[in-house]
């Protein structure tokens, strides 16, 4: 299967984006569709730990964990909704606990799609388990066993496959901790997207095979990493504006996915979805406030703007005062979704749209860079160099540094000292950046590898 | 558009403080840094070496030793009265949020290469604290918490093991046989990776071995999942790790490094709070 760079936008007007409604919506059995005019809430619970010692004590979770979100949704009155199982290293590795976990999750919300009509999706996240430097990022024993895991859970009854694959980690990691946006740039955008031609490639074929959707995959190990390591405004270990640069990165390379033939709804923790939403016009996953489960962020409400499946990212299976935990934060994402849905029936969404922008849209440069508006930018910037994966991730980095300085000058976003400084030295390295990606690929060849011992060059065919 | 529109007329003080850049001071060079004057030397060539640690250049921090060491300094003394000294200063701005995680790694790169050649001089290693043995958990690739982990306890003196991630329990066990170190140090993103903390503190216990600190943390690590095994202490930064690290060569047990921890680590830590 061939790879399809975009060049062009879908959306023609930033404006005409709004949560709700994608330019190309996914049905997926059960009879639920994505970005068809409705936002579905989406739950994630992560099982309790212990329970992983075995594969009946993982299965029987697994089905408590899908049996209790169901019930809630039928109790509140969801008209859908959509359950997501981030796998367990043990649940990837073995295939066949992959499959009953998944088996079992799909059985109970059948159940209930037959039984009340509650339109219900089956995720399932694969676990990257793959490790550079034990027998690299393809064909490894760990490579092969996702691979498997991924057949399984289709055969299973996944409605869809998700992962948060991993390439370009090493060299991101080494970035993130010497403050080095040109490794920053060759890890997330070129490397990370080498690695996801591969991976995704792999799995739309597989999925195309059964009645299952690619979905999508989410920088959570780059861009995320670097927003957790800039955390709060009190943060001390990275700078928000370079968070912010690695997130526009970040853009890049997650729409390589899409460019294999993914069909979203991307994954939740993907911050960088609306970018990609704007280029390709597919349906988005977001998490946001009823996310304050599983971490901080600075953006709560901003993620909900072009949203289609709102997600509570991650919580433990446990009891709440309101029941348990897979009942409660669906509860918590099904009203903010039924909000959402409201402002859609009575004609008040781009609206609300604009209320959940406003919010965060000068909390944090992160927020800046990703209101919908200028997240369009970057995503022009990113289809103007389109074919080049070198070219557009350096273009999206260039196009977010001059939106958050244009919103510092106007004296809309603030900045301390460190934030301003580290934005102004990486725009200046990425300025100075080759227009060639094989010089600036040789330049990088010629440190890296050297500098970081856990770096495989082999496992990007480099 | 509304959002413009918004932007022009809108009170933001209503709506959110960036509080970060709301109690910045003015700025300062780092040498003028009152907690930096406490411990920077300032004799020469100790105030040179420091300031090139400071200011992470290697280059520099390397000319310095060298220079130092023609001129008859002793190696341990480069080292000790002048490298160490910068490091001080790092970890006393980056505590106080001057400096950031990137400064940290910079300086820390310029002291290990001047070392480098301090040591060669000497004709061996600088004599270590103690020895710290760090790992990710089983099943776990995320390792940037324990590569800034043993990245701090290098820069502080200490020896650091690194195993790597993703490392078996039982080779855990078996470096704690094989180094006895003064601390053992787990990191886990995931909530089910870090379930190998409290089998690897059994699997020592079974093999009658114990380390005084088992210091775990990471993502979805909490304190009340730590505090549930023996030795296990809930570390809450990775710049955390020398300070535990130097209580247990103190010779603090893991139960009094759990009750003293914000007195240990010299600040406010929320985790903690209950104990302060």
């Amino acid at each position: 299967m061939g790879v399809r760079r975009y060049t062009k936008m879908a959306y023609k007007d930033p404006d005409e984006m709004v949560f709700g409604h994608a330019k190309f919506p996914v049905l997926e059995h059960w009879n639920v569709q994505f970005g068809a005019g409705y936002v579905v809430p989406e739950v994630k619970v992560a099982p309790e730990p212990g329970t992983e010692r075995s594969k009946e004590t993982l299965v029987k979770e697994m089905a408590s964990i899908a049996e209790q979100a169901a019930a809630r949704a039928v109790d509140i009155g969801l008209p859908a909704f959509m359950v997501e199982q981030e796998h367990v290293f043990q649940q990837t590795y073995h295939a066949d606990w992959g499959y009953a976990c998944t088996l079992a999750q799909a059985e109970v919300l059948k159940k209930y799609y037959d039984e009340y009509g509650v339109c219900a999706a089956l995720r399932q996240t694969v676990g990257d388990l793959r490790i550079e430097e034990k027998g690299g990022l393809r064909g490894s024993e760990y490579d092969n066993a996702i691979a498997q895991c991924v057949e399984e859970c289709c055969k299973a009854g996944a409605s869809d496959i998700c992962a948060e694959t991993m390439g370009g980690k090493s060299v991101l990691d080494y970035g993130v901790m010497r403050g080095d946006i040109r490794a920053i740039l060759f890890g997330i955008g070129y490397l990370g997207s080498i690695d996801m031609e591969y991976f995704w490639k792999r799995t739309v074929a597989q999925c195309a095979k059964y009645d299952t959707r690619p979905a999508g995959d989410t920088n959570c190990s780059g861009a995320n990493t670097c927003m957790y390591v800039a955390g709060g405004l009190l943060g001390k270990d990275m700078s928000h504006t370079g968070a912010a640069l690695a997130r526009a990165i970040s853009a890049a390379r997650s729409l390589v996915a899409v460019e294999c033939g993914a069909t979203g709804p991307l994954k939740d923790c993907g911050y960088e979805n609306t970018i990609i939403k704007a280029i390709t016009g597919v349906p988005i996953c977001q998490e946001g406030k009823n996310a304050v489960c599983a971490h901080a962020d600075v953006m709560g409400n901003l993620t909900c703007q072009v949203v289609d499946c709102w997600s509570n990212e991650s919580v433990f299976h446990r009891e709440e005062m309101g029941g348990p935990t897979p009942a409660v934060w669906l509860q918590a994402t099904g009203y903010e979704a039924a909000l959402m849905n409201t402002a859609i029936q009575t004609g008040n969404a781009k609206t609300l749209r604009d209320l959940y922008t406003f919010t965060d849209m000068f909390r944090d440069p992160q927020g800046t860079l990703l209101a919908y508006p200028n997240a369009y930018r970057v995503g022009k910037a990113i289809v103007e160099y389109g074919k080049d994966i070198y070219l557009r991730a350096r273009a999206a980095a260039l196009e977010a540094s001059k939106i958050m300085m244009e919103a510092y000058e106007a004296k809309l976003l603030q900045m301390t000292r460190f934030e301003l400084d580290t934005l102004r030295k990486y725009t200046s390295i990425l300025e100075s950046l080759p227009m060639e990606a094989e010089i600036f690929v040789d330049q990088c060849m010629r440190e890296y590898p050297r500098k970081i011992p856990t770096f495989d060059p082999k496992s990007y065919g480099l | 558009m509304a959002l413009l529109d918004w932007a022009k007329k809108a009170d933001f003080d209503m709506i959110f403080k960036r509080y970060n850049v709301i109690i910045e001071g003015p700025a300062i060079k780092p040498e003028d840094d009152p907690d930096v004057k406490k411990v920077l030397p300032t004799a020469e060539p100790f105030k040179s070496l420091a300031m090139a640690v400071i200011f992470g250049d290697s280059e520099k921090a390397v000319q310095a030793a060298k220079s130092a060491l023609d001129r008859g300094t002793a190696p341990l003394d480069v080292i000790e009265k002048g490298l160490a000294k910068g490091m001080d200063a790092v970890s006393a701005l980056y505590a106080k949020g001057a400096y950031f995680l990137p400064d940290i790694m910079l300086s820390a790169d310029a002291m290990t290469a001047a070392m480098q050649v301090a040591e060669q001089k000497l004709g061996r290693a600088r004599e270590k604290k103690g020895t710290v043995v760090s790992f990710v958990a089983e099943g776990d690739p995320h390792d940037i918490g324990k590569n800034l982990v043993v990245m701090f306890l290098k820069a502080n003196g200490f020896e650091a093991i690194d195993l790597g991630r993703d490392v078996p329990n039982s080779q855990v066990v078996d470096a704690v046989k094989k180094y006895k170190p003064v601390m053992l140090t787990g990191t886990a993103l995931m909530t089910t990776t870090m379930t190998a903390f409290p089998k690897v503190a059994e699997m020592l216990k079974e093999q009658g071995l114990s380390v005084p600190v088992f210091g775990c943390g990471g993502g979805a690590v909490k304190r009340d999942f730590v505090e549930s095994y023996d030795m296990g202490v809930y570390g809450v930064k990775a710049f955390h790790a020398p300070k535990l690290a130097e209580a247990a060569l103190a010779g603090k047990s893991f139960k009094d490094i759990r009750k003293e921890y914000p007195k240990i680590v010299g600040e406010f830590v929320a985790e903690y709070a209950d104990r302060m």
